[in-house]
């Protein structure tokens, strides 16, 4: 019996579940790769979460009769706010770029490098006008931040392949996002597939090491001393099966405090490549960072990776906000693209860039001035996705002619995750937990293939 | 649970009707009917609206004749010639593509047999006024091969009001009828229990032995462990007579006041305590702390259930109506209720017990006010739902449920109940029995931060106002301050923020936010509850602020509606406010033309369904609560899903022992200790872990359904916690008060919180010893920030109730219990007292070993921990440790959103000032590190995280 069927064939505590749930159908561990249900186009997703909703009209969706109607009223009751409200017009120039000709606003700089490598996706539409519920609703499925995130149920379905790595790791900016952990949690899915974030300053991984004063000898003499506890307490307790998967769980920690450090120091990565996802310039070099690792990660079997990139919520100065917005993610953005093109990784990697919901074409003024911004919008936004089978160069969907609603292959949140799961070979349907007396999924309630996304 | 009494004859067969017709046309009309509607008629017989394929499926002849295909899609008796069949099968995507198209809307495989047999049959077609003689006399039969038929209050269709349920699918609204004790043991816990056990071919484990016992007792009724002297009282008692000294064991734990900390924590995990709100800007509900105190003090007390449950659903009516007995004038009581001041001690307890109903996440932050009210209702209708009646509401929000009797209609009938109730921090007066220490100097602290943010945003804004100065001055008008000039045209009056860079600008919403977030923290110390009140819905909700308005139009009503699909958009069919009428118990008084409403008055509908929840006569009540104690006795519940008992909730393993327990509770006055008693005399609970046939268990009962022996538990992150400061002899055992913050990971304390337009203040930890080490129910428990230490050993996600803790082993515990500060301070802590109370390294380790694990070390432990210990005297003596220092200000960096700029800005950390500080490593000597290396290791074994 190897280690891993040692370690969780034991285990009888998952209860009443075991019967009824995948994990009982998969031999080895509960992150132990898993056969998909269906022929897969992706194994790997890194999703860059752009919190505070990006305006489709002000990056991927131009809108010229906006820009016509500037500063005229709106009469729309869209949105949350009441009052006067007047139309935005993108204060940016859009071009077409690559072969297929998809839209850019003139901000993105890098990223037409890579647009024949894009789908624009312009038809999703979201439920929640406000930040936190419409991050849960995005990650998770559910507005009410309690159940399990994406990333969570395609570790459960998936497995990941690195076992001494976390199958679904996160970062974030120094602050986390509205609504904190539950946007990564993996609510009623047992503790393994919660994601695991990395940290960007101090230790990576919470208590990670050991103080300073104490070496990885003195953990390792540690470890025996308490092995030889725990062994004791064993022979006590014959029939108790967790404190097998206890001890061995001290193992893997272990071995993951060595692992963990190498492959998030980038100390190693040579010049061009840090130059190239723009590390050396102050503000691209978190999210290049974090893109490179996000590289390196899935390069090492990590199967779902997560980048939150806030600051997009530009209710006034928005020429400034996202402008500024845009250039920190889009020459890291795009190098991640092309590295991982040239790695051979986008086949099997899908990558998608989204904020939580689209803004308005209309504003309220702001202490009586009229302030150039947007509002939250639900019935439209624009997102990204590349690689992992979906259409290259493409634009799938329309918004109306000012950009406030999906008139065109428009799908609720929901069919975009089932969408997701058939890309990387799980059928939502299929991929359940029972919990609380149901069994659930992703969707909550089942939900369709978006066809026109499918390469 | 009533079956349709009434019973029709009606003749049917004709003379010219064979058997086989009779069936048929039966079929056709009990189901086959209905799978054309449901799966078929939208595309193929709608009236009005373009047949896809032009096909016609809504008539026999249309059948016969087909669609573009021009082949009948029905041949009489021959089912593998009809594409009707074939079609629906989809094996026959080659001629028939699948229908219907959607792979969700497929038709089950009894569905397609019923099809199969019916064109069998020769596909009759009854008239309409024949497949209603059909469907009235199946309607007629109680019961039939298919099931029973449960009366409610009707659903949106008649095939949904006449459907069949299993009866085992539908026990838990069957009335609780008290089941004889089957013979041969005193206890009855025991004769059910046996009773199945030896049907399955077992015998009990045999008992416990005493040690097990005193640490399973202890850490049960109070969540603590015993301390060795205690484990020796009770070796003595056990040695003379292990009848009297068990059941007197029992008496003094449940007299013990740390019981209510202990089972009031079980009570917060299904009712989601929070001390904030949640979502957008988590604001501090600063005066839940009450609440959970309130809970912890009914439980002490011994509060009958079927006042706990009035009391936390309709306290405020409870309170007002006692208030009004003494207050006849109308306005001299609204004015009282208004300022809160005369109401008394229990007034002011059943105020904070309404608490209960305001337990929910809720923001109205950037939403429509009727959208956040509906958020608010659905969520409070669901808690009451799964808390009291182990009903998960949101089942029959949108539509008729889709396994149980509950229509939708009931669903919005309990929806109006609460439809005029408001939420409001309401001015409730402290009273004797909770504890108001520390609100000297919180509210100190308090003001100190408060201070700090009022200057800094005052400074701002001056700095504005004098630009705005400038401005008018050059323009030749008037100066008008930022408020009074917010109307006015752009033109007339200078730039927003004028005068502030955007830096400036960022820095000036975070003092702003901040000056809220200290204003709300001040309400800790005044006497008000987190509450509710019936009236009209405000017209502006902000969580930040929510106050009564006594004087609100009383004329008001709500117009209560089903929402169709649960949408605010598509009002349908009027409502009264009501009941669950499948459970078959009349509200109180109610006429009886509808048993199940509850008038339509402005006050007093939450006291009618707390009534009728906490009626003896209620199906589920006193089985959801017998079913969530025994849960937490066993590990698992009698029915494995306490928070839904519907027919997609786990059966129960002994339904008679839960019928049993619930009917002897509520004869007994729903009174918990006696319930506790009798479970905890019971053989069965003092059974050992181990069972000499544990390999043949393993097989015939995996999941110990048979309670055949006791399933051994890790101890919840609260019981953790509490272990420890228990055995290093820190705890503070206070009882109730305000918030305490434990020391966390400082990286996360200081580590930045997006809120709405800010970041949240830092965490920063009570500051001496005793404050923080109190029992971790008290520790402060915010939504958007969970203590890192507690959420890696599952403590529950307070957005949703928690019907059972999980314990699942993941690495993230091994770094926590392993490398933290928080266990370091730990491991130091008991190495200095075993230091202080014994001189030699041979009695150090033997009291180590007693205080982490309740026992002694046997000969080949301690030899080898001394060892271990020698061994680490050396390594430390060659490693010092860096001393830790706190910070008492941090720099913060926020990215502005108007802006897309980072800014800067400093954030004060007081606390900090004159903090007291647990010993750390580099405080102490390297001999105390070695013992400490030892301590930290007993705390990370298996011995001292599991109970057995």
């Amino acid at each position: 019996m190897n280690r891993r069927n040692f370690l969780y064939n034991l285990n009888g505590g998952l209860g009443a579940l075991a019967m009824t749930d995948l994990l009982a159908k998969e031999a080895a561990g509960p992150l132990a790769p898993k056969k998909p249900m269906h022929a897969p186009k992706a194994k790997n997703v890194i999703m860059l979460f752009m919190e505070g909703g990006p305006g489709q009209m002000d990056t991927f969706d131009p809108k010229p009769k906006l820009n016509a109607l500037h500063k005229t009223e709106s009469k729309s009751t869209r949105g949350l706010e009441t009052g006067f409200k007047f139309y935005v017009g993108s204060p940016f120039k859009s071009r077409k770029v690559g072969q297929a000709g998809l839209e850019m606003s003139d901000q993105w700089q890098h990223l037409p490098e890579v647009a024949d490598e894009l789908c624009n996706y312009r038809g999703c539409t979201a439920e929640s006008l406000n930040h936190p519920e419409a991050l849960f609703h995005m990650n998770t499925g559910s507005r009410l931040g309690a159940d399990p995130a994406l990333g969570a149920w395609v570790n459960y379905g998936l497995g990941t392949v690195n076992q001494n790595l976390p199958g679904y790791v996160v970062m974030t900016e120094l602050a986390l996002p509205q609504g904190g952990s539950r946007n990564w949690s993996n609510g009623f899915l047992p503790g393994h597939f919660q994601g695991t974030r990395l940290r960007p300053t101090g230790s990576p991984i919470l208590d990670l090491h050991a103080p300073a004063h104490k070496t990885r000898e003195h953990q390792r003499a540690a470890l025996d001393e308490l092995a030889f506890l725990n062994q004791r307490h064993a022979a006590k307790h014959p029939g108790h099966a967790d404190l097998a998967t206890r001890m061995e769980s001290y193992e893997l920690a272990y071995r993951m405090q060595a692992e963990v450090p190498g492959v998030i120091d980038l100390k190693g990565e040579p010049e061009h490549v840090r130059e190239a996802y723009g590390m050396n310039r102050k503000e691209t070099a978190e999210f290049g960072r974090q893109c490179l690792m996000a590289r390196r990660l899935v390069e090492k079997g990590v199967r779902f990776v997560q980048i939150f990139s806030g600051g997009w919520d530009s209710h006034d100065y928005l020429e400034r906000g996202h402008a500024s917005r845009i250039r920190s993610v889009d020459q890291p953005m795009t190098t991640l693209i092309k590295d991982l093109k040239e790695r051979g990784m986008l086949d099997d990697t899908l990558v998608i860039w989204t904020g939580e919901f689209g803004r308005t074409p209309d504003n309220n003024k702001r202490g009586g001035v009229y302030s150039l911004g947007r509002g939250h919008n639900a019935d439209a936004m624009t997102m990204l996705l590349a690689g992992g089978g979906v259409k290259r160069g493409a634009i799938v969907g329309a918004t109306d002619e000012i950009g406030a609603k999906a008139v065109e292959v428009a799908h609720p949140i929901r069919d975009l995750h089932v969408t997701l799961l058939h890309l990387l070979g799980l059928d939502d349907n299929n991929l359940t937990y029972f919990h609380a007396g149901r069994y659930k999924q992703l969707s909550q309630f089942g939900g369709q293939v978006i066809k026109e996304l499918i390469a | 649970m009533r079956f349709h009494g009434f019973f029709l004859s009606i003749w049917l067969g004709t003379s010219c009707l064979t058997a086989a017709d009779r069936e048929g046309e039966r079929l056709f009309a009990l189901k086959v009917r209905g799978i054309l509607n449901a799966k078929c008629l939208a595309c193929h017989g709608e009236a009005g609206k373009k047949l896809k394929g032009d096909l016609d499926l809504s008539s026999r002849a249309a059948m016969l004749k087909g669609g573009e295909s021009e082949e009948a899609s029905l041949v009489p008796g021959k089912p593998l010639a009809s594409p009707l069949y074939l079609a629906a099968t989809r094996e026959h995507e080659e001629d028939w593509s699948a229908m219907p198209p959607k792979e969700n809307d497929k038709l089950t495989a009894d569905q397609l047999a019923v099809l199969k047999r019916w064109i069998d049959l020769g596909a009759p077609w009854p008239d309409a006024k024949k497949q209603a003689r059909y469907i009235a006399e199946e309607r007629a039969k109680p019961v039939t091969a298919e099931g029973v038929l449960v009366k409610t209050s009707g659903g949106t269709s008649e095939d949904w009001t006449y459907r069949r349920y299993k009866p085992e699918d539908v026990w838990a609204f069957q009335p609780v009828v008290k089941p004889k004790v089957p013979q041969g043991a005193a206890n009855p816990v025991d004769a059910f229990i046996n009773r199945k056990l030896k049907s399955a071919g077992f015998a009990r484990a045999p008992q416990a032995d005493f040690r097990t016992l005193v640490k399973r007792a202890y850490y049960d009724l109070t969540g603590l462990p015993p301390t060795p002297f205690e484990i020796f009282q009770f070796r003595q008692a056990w040695d003379k007579d292990p009848v009297q000294a068990w059941a007197a064991l029992i008496d003094r734990l449940l007299a013990s006041p740390h019981y209510g900390e202990r089972w009031g924590q079980h009570w917060l995990d299904v009712a989601r305590y929070a001390d904030t709100g949640g979502y957008s800007n988590d604001y501090e509900r600063s005066n839940m702390w009450r609440y959970r105190d309130y809970v912890i003090r009914a439980f002490n007390d011994d509060k009958p259930y079927d006042e706990f449950i009035r009391e936390q659903i309709a306290g405020d009516e409870l309170a007002d109506a006692s208030l009004r007995r003494r207050i006849n004038n109308w306005n001299q009581f609204q004015n009282a209720r208004q300022n809160g001041k005369l109401y008394n001690a229990r007034e002011a307890e059943q105020l904070v017990a309404s608490s209960f109903l305001r337990m929910g996440p809720w923001d109205p932050a950037m939403v429509k006010s009727p959208q956040a009210r509906q958020i608010y209702l659905d969520d409070v209708v669901n808690a009451v739902g799964e808390t009291f009646l182990s009903t998960t509401m949101r089942c029959f929000k949108c539509h008729d449920h889709k396994f149980d009797p509950l229509p939708t209609r009931d669903y919005y009938r309990m929806y109006a109940v609460f439809e005029p109730t408001q939420l409001a921090e309401r001015p409730t007066p402290f009273f004797e029995a909770e504890n108001r220490a520390g609100f000297k100097e919180g509210q100190a602290t308090t003001q100190h931060l408060l201070s700090f943010a009022t200057d800094k945003h005052n400074a701002l804004y001056n700095k504005q106002e004098s630009a705005a100065r400038e401005w008018y001055t050059k323009a030749g008008t008037k100066y008008l301050d930022e408020k009074a000039r917010q109307k006015l045209p752009d033109e007339e009056k200078p730039p927003r923020h004028v005068g502030l860079s955007p830096e400036e600008q960022g820095r000036k919403k975070v003092r702003r936010q901040d000056e809220w977030i200290w204003q709300r923290r001040l309400e800790r110390y005044q006497p008000m509850a987190q509450s509710v009140y019936n009236g009209p819905v405000p017209n502006f909700l902000n969580a930040r602020k929510l106050r009564m308005n006594a004087r609100a139009n009383n004329k008001w009503r709500p117009d209560s509606r089903i929402l169709g699909g649960g949408a605010l958009e598509a009002p349908g069919a009027k409502v009264t406010p009501g009941v669950l009428s499948a459970l078959g118990v009349p509200v109180a008084g109610a006429e009886q033309a509808d048993a199940f409403q509850i008038p339509d008055a402005l006050d007093g509908r939450r006291l009618a369904l707390a009534n009728w929840i906490a009626n003896p006569a209620n199906p589920i009540t006193a089985r959801s609560i017998v079913n969530r104690v025994w849960q937490k006795h066993f590990g698992q519940p009698l029915a494995a899903n306490p928070n839904n008992f519907g027919a997609k909730g786990g059966k129960p393993t002994h339904p008679e022992l839960l019928d049993w327990l619930a009917a002897d509770f509520v004869e007994h006055g729903w009174k918990f200790k006696r319930l506790h008693r009798l479970i905890m005399l019971s053989a069965t609970y003092r059974q050992s872990g181990t069972h000499p046939q544990a390999a043949e268990l393993a097989v015939a009962d995996p999941n110990n359904h048979l309670f055949a022996f006791r399933a051994p538990r890790r101890l919840s992150a609260e019981e953790l916690r509490d272990s420890l400061l228990k055995a290093t002899g820190e705890l503070n055992p206070a009882i109730g008060g305000l918030p305490v913050m434990p020391e966390i990971n400082m990286e996360v304390a200081l580590q930045p919180r997006m809120i709405q337009f800010s970041l949240s203040p830092a965490y920063q930890p009570s500051r001496t010893p005793a404050e923080r080490n109190r029992r971790t129910i008290y520790a402060y428990r915010v939504r958007g920030q969970a203590n890192p230490f507690l959420e890696t050993f599952n403590q529950p996600n307070p957005n949703d109730s928690c019907e059972a803790r999980v314990a699942e082993t993941v690495t993230p515990q091994v770094f926590t219990l392993l490398n933290s500060s928080v266990m370091s301070d730990r491991a130091i802590a008991l190495a200095l007292r075993t230091e202080k109370e014994f001189d030699t390294l041979h009695l150090q380790v033997k009291h180590a070993v007693q205080l982490a694990y309740g026992r002694v070390p046997d000969k080949v432990e301690w030899e080898r921990l001394k060892q271990y210990i020698t061994k680490m005297r050396a390594y430390h003596a060659a490693h010092e440790p860096a001393p830790v220092k706190y910070p008492t200000a941090i720099k913060r960096s926020l990215v502005e959103e108007l802006t897309g700029q980072p800014f800067e800005y400093e954030e004060i950390l007081p606390v900090f000032e004159n903090y007291v500080h647990d010993k750390k490593p580099a405080d102490v000597s390297a001999n105390t590190r070695a013992l400490a290396d030892l301590c930290l290791l007993l705390f990370n074994s298996n011995e001292f995280v599991y109970v057995y």
